[in-house]
Protein backbone atom coordinates (compact mmCIF):
# COMPACT_ATOMS: atom_id res chain seq x y z
CA UNK A 1 0.00 0.00 0.00
CA UNK A 2 2.56 2.19 1.03
CA UNK A 3 4.77 1.33 -2.19
CA UNK A 4 1.78 1.56 -4.72
CA UNK A 5 0.96 5.42 -3.27
CA UNK A 6 3.39 7.21 -5.19
CA UNK A 7 3.06 5.15 -8.56
CA UNK A 8 -0.50 6.46 -8.13
CA UNK A 9 0.31 10.24 -7.88
CA UNK A 10 3.56 9.82 -10.44
CA UNK A 11 0.50 8.45 -12.72
CA UNK A 12 -1.64 11.39 -11.87
CA UNK A 13 0.82 13.46 -12.54
CA UNK A 14 1.69 12.42 -16.07
CA UNK A 15 -1.97 12.56 -16.72
CA UNK A 16 -2.31 16.11 -16.21
CA UNK A 17 0.68 16.69 -17.87
CA UNK A 18 -0.39 14.99 -21.00
CA UNK A 19 -4.04 16.86 -20.73
CA UNK A 20 -2.14 20.17 -19.92
CA UNK A 21 -0.53 19.36 -23.20
CA UNK A 22 -3.57 18.26 -25.23
CA UNK A 23 -5.23 21.88 -23.66
CA UNK A 24 -2.25 23.83 -25.00
CA UNK A 25 -2.04 22.24 -28.74
CA UNK A 26 -5.81 22.53 -29.04
CA UNK A 27 -5.85 25.76 -28.22
CA UNK A 28 -2.46 26.38 -29.87
CA UNK A 29 -4.35 25.26 -33.16
CA UNK A 30 -7.91 26.82 -32.39
CA UNK A 31 -5.55 30.28 -32.45
CA UNK A 32 -3.85 29.39 -35.71
CA UNK A 33 -6.94 28.57 -37.16
CA UNK A 34 -8.12 32.32 -36.43
CA UNK A 35 -4.65 34.02 -37.21
CA UNK A 36 -4.95 31.78 -40.73
CA UNK A 37 -8.73 32.93 -41.24
CA UNK A 38 -7.66 36.65 -39.89
CA UNK A 39 -4.28 36.79 -41.77
CA UNK A 40 -5.79 35.55 -45.48
CA UNK A 41 -8.82 38.47 -45.19
CA UNK A 42 -5.01 40.41 -44.90
CA UNK A 43 -3.50 38.85 -47.30
CA UNK A 44 -6.38 39.42 -49.76
CA UNK A 45 -7.30 43.25 -48.95
CA UNK A 46 -3.47 43.58 -49.97
CA UNK A 47 -4.04 41.59 -53.01
CA UNK A 48 -6.55 43.72 -54.12
CA UNK A 49 -4.15 47.13 -53.08
CA UNK A 50 -1.18 45.33 -54.92
CA UNK A 51 -3.38 45.14 -57.75
CA UNK A 52 -5.07 48.59 -57.59
CA UNK A 53 -1.70 50.41 -56.93
CA UNK A 54 0.04 48.55 -60.04
CA UNK A 55 -3.06 49.11 -62.60
CA UNK A 56 -2.91 52.87 -61.37
CA UNK A 57 1.09 53.26 -61.44
CA UNK A 58 1.10 51.77 -65.27
CA UNK A 59 -1.92 53.05 -66.68
CA UNK A 60 -0.41 56.70 -64.88
CA UNK A 61 2.93 55.99 -66.64
CA UNK A 62 1.76 55.46 -69.45
CA UNK A 63 -0.84 58.67 -69.76
CA UNK A 64 2.23 60.61 -67.63
CA UNK A 65 3.81 63.88 -70.35
CA UNK A 66 6.70 61.75 -70.55
CA UNK A 67 5.34 58.83 -72.01
CA UNK A 68 2.18 59.43 -73.70
CA UNK A 69 1.55 59.90 -77.36
CA UNK A 70 -0.60 63.12 -76.47
CA UNK A 71 -2.12 64.34 -80.31
CA UNK A 72 1.11 63.79 -82.05
CA UNK A 73 -0.81 60.71 -84.07
CA UNK A 74 -3.63 61.98 -84.47
CA UNK A 75 -6.82 61.91 -82.56
CA UNK A 76 -5.58 61.68 -78.58
CA UNK A 77 -5.31 57.81 -77.57
CA UNK A 78 -5.50 55.91 -74.61
CA UNK A 79 -2.41 53.88 -73.10
CA UNK A 80 -0.41 55.15 -75.83
CA UNK A 81 3.16 55.32 -75.91
CA UNK A 82 5.17 57.66 -78.01
CA UNK A 83 8.23 55.61 -78.71
CA UNK A 84 10.16 58.71 -80.19
CA UNK A 85 9.82 60.84 -77.20
CA UNK A 86 10.63 57.54 -75.42
CA UNK A 87 14.18 57.17 -76.56
CA UNK A 88 14.84 60.77 -75.83
CA UNK A 89 13.92 60.32 -72.27
CA UNK A 90 16.03 57.31 -72.41
CA UNK A 91 19.05 59.52 -73.31
CA UNK A 92 18.37 61.93 -70.55
CA UNK A 93 17.31 59.35 -67.75
CA UNK A 94 19.89 60.31 -65.25
CA UNK A 95 17.66 63.62 -64.77
CA UNK A 96 14.96 61.02 -63.59
CA UNK A 97 16.33 59.39 -61.12
CA UNK A 98 13.89 58.86 -58.06
CA UNK A 99 11.16 60.96 -59.96
CA UNK A 100 8.86 57.82 -60.69
CA UNK A 101 10.08 56.22 -57.17
CA UNK A 102 10.56 52.89 -58.74
CA UNK A 103 12.89 50.76 -59.84
CA UNK A 104 13.30 49.62 -63.21
CA UNK A 105 10.70 50.77 -66.24
CA UNK A 106 10.69 48.45 -69.58
CA UNK A 107 8.52 48.80 -72.96
CA UNK A 108 9.06 45.50 -74.43
CA UNK A 109 6.98 44.58 -78.23
CA UNK A 110 4.86 41.44 -77.85
CA UNK A 111 6.06 40.68 -81.56
CA UNK A 112 9.56 41.49 -81.76
CA UNK A 113 13.09 40.02 -80.58
CA UNK A 114 14.57 40.11 -77.67
CA UNK A 115 16.66 42.51 -78.76
CA UNK A 116 17.49 45.73 -76.37
CA UNK A 117 16.50 49.14 -78.22
CA UNK A 118 19.56 51.63 -78.79
CA UNK A 119 19.47 54.89 -80.72
CA UNK A 120 21.23 52.97 -83.74
CA UNK A 121 19.00 50.03 -84.02
CA UNK A 122 15.53 51.73 -83.20
CA UNK A 123 12.66 51.17 -84.34
CA UNK A 124 14.10 47.19 -85.31
CA UNK A 125 14.15 46.32 -81.56
CA UNK A 126 12.27 44.63 -79.24
CA UNK A 127 13.14 46.04 -76.03
CA UNK A 128 13.42 49.72 -74.57
CA UNK A 129 14.64 49.88 -70.70
CA UNK A 130 13.79 52.89 -69.74
CA UNK A 131 15.00 53.20 -66.37
CA UNK A 132 17.05 50.62 -64.12
CA UNK A 133 17.93 51.37 -60.45
CA UNK A 134 21.03 48.58 -59.42
CA UNK A 135 18.57 47.67 -56.29
CA UNK A 136 16.82 44.12 -55.75
CA UNK A 137 13.43 44.56 -57.83
CA UNK A 138 10.11 43.07 -56.90
CA UNK A 139 7.90 41.34 -59.82
CA UNK A 140 7.02 43.41 -62.60
CA UNK A 141 3.56 44.86 -63.09
CA UNK A 142 2.32 45.31 -66.29
CA UNK A 143 -0.17 45.82 -69.16
CA UNK A 144 -0.51 46.22 -72.55
CA UNK A 145 -0.34 49.59 -74.47
CA UNK A 146 0.17 50.46 -78.07
CA UNK A 147 3.50 51.99 -78.85
CA UNK A 148 3.76 54.27 -81.38
CA UNK A 149 6.57 55.58 -83.43
CA UNK A 150 6.97 58.05 -86.56
CA UNK A 151 8.82 56.59 -89.67
CA UNK A 152 10.04 57.85 -92.81
CA UNK A 153 9.31 56.42 -96.67
CA UNK A 154 9.32 58.02 -99.91
CA UNK A 155 5.99 58.94 -99.38
CA UNK A 156 6.64 60.94 -96.12
CA UNK A 157 6.49 59.80 -92.75
CA UNK A 158 4.40 57.14 -92.27
CA UNK A 159 2.98 56.32 -87.97
CA UNK A 160 2.96 52.64 -87.08
CA UNK A 161 1.72 51.39 -83.66
CA UNK A 162 2.84 47.81 -81.95
CA UNK A 163 1.44 45.80 -79.20
CA UNK A 164 3.58 46.03 -76.24
CA UNK A 165 3.82 45.58 -72.83
CA UNK A 166 4.51 48.20 -70.52
CA UNK A 167 6.48 46.73 -67.26
CA UNK A 168 7.22 48.52 -63.59
CA UNK A 169 9.13 46.74 -60.90
CA UNK A 170 9.40 48.41 -57.23
CA UNK A 171 12.56 48.07 -55.21
CA UNK A 172 12.40 44.75 -52.92
CA UNK A 173 12.71 46.72 -49.43
CA UNK A 174 12.75 43.37 -47.28
CA UNK B 1 0.73 -3.62 -11.98
CA UNK B 2 -0.55 -4.41 -14.86
CA UNK B 3 -3.80 -1.98 -15.15
CA UNK B 4 -1.57 1.13 -14.56
CA UNK B 5 0.73 -0.31 -16.70
CA UNK B 6 -1.76 -0.34 -19.57
CA UNK B 7 -3.11 3.06 -18.58
CA UNK B 8 -0.09 4.34 -18.94
CA UNK B 9 0.48 2.71 -22.22
CA UNK B 10 -2.96 4.59 -23.41
CA UNK B 11 -2.31 8.06 -22.26
CA UNK B 12 0.99 7.47 -24.48
CA UNK B 13 -0.84 6.40 -27.60
CA UNK B 14 -3.17 9.19 -27.21
CA UNK B 15 -0.47 11.68 -26.63
CA UNK B 16 1.30 10.74 -29.35
CA UNK B 17 -2.17 10.85 -31.78
CA UNK B 18 -2.56 14.07 -30.46
CA UNK B 19 1.10 15.12 -31.41
CA UNK B 20 0.75 13.39 -34.56
CA UNK B 21 -2.62 14.83 -35.56
CA UNK B 22 -1.12 18.19 -35.09
CA UNK B 23 2.12 18.26 -36.78
CA UNK B 24 -0.37 16.99 -39.58
CA UNK B 25 -2.43 20.38 -39.38
CA UNK B 26 0.57 22.26 -38.96
CA UNK B 27 2.18 21.03 -42.03
CA UNK B 28 -1.22 21.61 -43.88
CA UNK B 29 -1.56 25.07 -42.54
CA UNK B 30 1.84 25.99 -43.58
CA UNK B 31 1.15 24.93 -46.65
CA UNK B 32 -2.00 26.80 -47.11
CA UNK B 33 -0.21 29.82 -45.89
CA UNK B 34 2.74 29.35 -48.23
CA UNK B 35 0.16 28.62 -51.44
CA UNK B 36 1.86 29.98 -54.18
CA UNK B 37 1.12 33.10 -55.92
CA UNK B 38 0.56 32.36 -59.20
CA UNK B 39 0.55 34.82 -61.82
CA UNK B 40 -3.24 36.15 -61.71
CA UNK B 41 -4.78 37.67 -64.73
CA UNK B 42 -6.43 41.43 -63.75
CA UNK B 43 -9.37 42.44 -66.11
CA UNK B 44 -7.45 45.14 -66.76
CA UNK B 45 -5.06 43.68 -68.98
CA UNK B 46 -7.92 42.71 -70.53
CA UNK B 47 -8.70 46.44 -70.76
CA UNK B 48 -5.39 47.38 -71.97
CA UNK B 49 -5.09 44.62 -74.50
CA UNK B 50 -8.54 45.83 -76.31
CA UNK B 51 -7.36 49.03 -76.37
CA UNK B 52 -3.69 48.08 -77.65
CA UNK B 53 -5.40 45.95 -80.40
CA UNK B 54 -7.22 48.55 -81.56
CA UNK B 55 -4.47 50.96 -82.03
CA UNK B 56 -1.90 47.99 -83.72
CA UNK B 57 -0.76 48.81 -87.18
CA UNK B 58 -1.86 46.26 -89.44
CA UNK B 59 -0.38 44.97 -92.65
CA UNK B 60 -3.22 46.17 -94.99
CA UNK B 61 -2.33 49.35 -96.51
CA UNK B 62 -5.11 51.66 -97.63
CA UNK B 63 -5.18 54.90 -100.16
CA UNK B 64 -1.95 56.32 -98.39
CA UNK B 65 -1.70 54.39 -95.15
CA UNK B 66 -1.46 51.22 -93.03
CA UNK B 67 -4.39 50.94 -91.15
CA UNK B 68 -4.71 50.42 -87.96
CA UNK B 69 -7.33 47.41 -86.67
CA UNK B 70 -9.39 49.89 -85.71
CA UNK B 71 -10.01 51.68 -88.96
CA UNK B 72 -9.83 47.37 -90.39
CA UNK B 73 -12.78 47.18 -88.65
CA UNK B 74 -14.62 49.94 -89.70
CA UNK B 75 -13.77 48.80 -93.10
CA UNK B 76 -13.57 45.30 -93.28
CA UNK B 77 -16.85 44.91 -95.38
CA UNK B 78 -15.96 46.94 -98.47
CA UNK B 79 -12.29 47.78 -98.25
CA UNK B 80 -9.59 45.51 -100.10
CA UNK B 81 -5.65 45.88 -99.60
CA UNK B 82 -3.12 46.98 -101.62
CA UNK B 83 -1.54 43.33 -101.93
CA UNK B 84 -5.55 42.25 -103.39
CA UNK B 85 -6.14 40.71 -100.18
CA UNK B 86 -9.49 41.60 -98.28
CA UNK B 87 -9.48 43.80 -94.84
CA UNK B 88 -11.27 40.81 -93.33
CA UNK B 89 -8.83 37.94 -94.11
CA UNK B 90 -5.93 40.64 -92.96
CA UNK B 91 -7.76 41.61 -89.87
CA UNK B 92 -8.43 38.01 -88.63
CA UNK B 93 -5.03 36.83 -89.58
CA UNK B 94 -3.84 40.20 -87.45
CA UNK B 95 -5.94 39.29 -84.43
CA UNK B 96 -4.48 35.64 -84.26
CA UNK B 97 -1.10 37.22 -84.20
CA UNK B 98 -1.49 39.20 -81.53
CA UNK B 99 -3.59 37.30 -79.41
CA UNK B 100 -1.15 34.29 -79.78
CA UNK B 101 1.88 36.77 -79.16
CA UNK B 102 0.29 38.45 -76.13
CA UNK B 103 -1.32 35.54 -74.36
CA UNK B 104 0.84 32.54 -73.28
CA UNK B 105 -1.43 29.38 -73.51
CA UNK B 106 -0.69 26.20 -72.31
CA UNK B 107 -1.09 23.03 -69.34
CA UNK B 108 1.93 25.12 -67.41
CA UNK B 109 0.54 28.32 -67.48
CA UNK B 110 -2.14 30.07 -65.81
CA UNK B 111 -3.83 31.08 -69.09
CA UNK B 112 -6.11 28.43 -69.99
CA UNK B 113 -7.54 29.93 -73.23
CA UNK B 114 -9.02 32.94 -74.63
CA UNK B 115 -11.29 34.58 -76.97
CA UNK B 116 -12.21 37.51 -79.06
CA UNK B 117 -15.26 38.25 -80.55
CA UNK B 118 -16.38 41.20 -83.48
CA UNK B 119 -19.77 42.36 -83.60
CA UNK B 120 -21.15 44.99 -86.06
CA UNK B 121 -24.47 45.77 -84.78
CA UNK B 122 -24.70 43.04 -82.55
CA UNK B 123 -23.85 40.54 -84.75
CA UNK B 124 -20.62 38.48 -84.92
CA UNK B 125 -18.36 38.58 -87.56
CA UNK B 126 -15.32 37.58 -86.66
CA UNK B 127 -13.85 35.89 -83.55
CA UNK B 128 -10.74 34.21 -82.64
CA UNK B 129 -10.23 31.34 -79.98
CA UNK B 130 -7.66 29.31 -78.40
CA UNK B 131 -7.26 26.44 -75.84
CA UNK B 132 -9.73 25.87 -73.50
CA UNK B 133 -12.88 27.48 -72.00
CA UNK B 134 -13.11 27.54 -67.86
CA UNK B 135 -15.61 28.64 -65.42
CA UNK B 136 -12.61 31.55 -64.14
CA UNK B 137 -11.96 34.03 -66.91
CA UNK B 138 -11.49 38.46 -67.01
CA UNK B 139 -13.07 40.27 -69.38
CA UNK B 140 -13.43 43.37 -71.11
CA UNK B 141 -15.21 44.99 -74.24
CA UNK B 142 -14.74 48.24 -76.07
CA UNK B 143 -17.67 49.75 -77.75
CA UNK B 144 -17.42 52.18 -80.95
CA UNK B 145 -19.49 53.50 -83.83
CA UNK B 146 -19.12 54.83 -87.16
CA UNK B 147 -21.26 56.08 -89.75
CA UNK B 148 -24.63 54.98 -87.45
CA UNK B 149 -23.09 51.35 -87.25
CA UNK B 150 -22.23 49.95 -83.75
CA UNK B 151 -19.30 48.05 -83.54
CA UNK B 152 -18.16 46.19 -80.61
CA UNK B 153 -14.87 43.95 -79.20
CA UNK B 154 -15.41 41.54 -76.33
CA UNK B 155 -12.14 39.72 -74.91
CA UNK B 156 -12.33 36.95 -72.17
CA UNK B 157 -9.24 35.40 -71.09
CA UNK B 158 -9.92 32.22 -69.28
CA UNK B 159 -7.56 30.63 -66.63
CA UNK B 160 -6.94 28.14 -63.52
Amino acid sequence: MVKRLPKIGQMKIQQMAFMLIAVVLFFALVGLFVIVIRFSGLKQSSVILEEENAMLLVTKLANSPEFACGSSFGDSKLSCIDADKVMMLREHISDYSGFWGIAEIEIRKISSDSKECNLENYPNCGIIQVYSKNVNKLPASSNFVALCWKEGSDRGINERCEVARLMVSSEDKT
Amino acid sequence: MTKLKKGQEEIVGFALIIILVSIILLVFLSISLRSSSAMEIQSYEAEGFIQAVLQHTSECKGTSEYLSVQKLIFSEREETCSDERSAREILNLTLIELCEKGWNVGENTPIKGYEMRLLSDGTEFLSVQKGNITQNYKGAMQDFSKRGIDYGVYFKVYYD
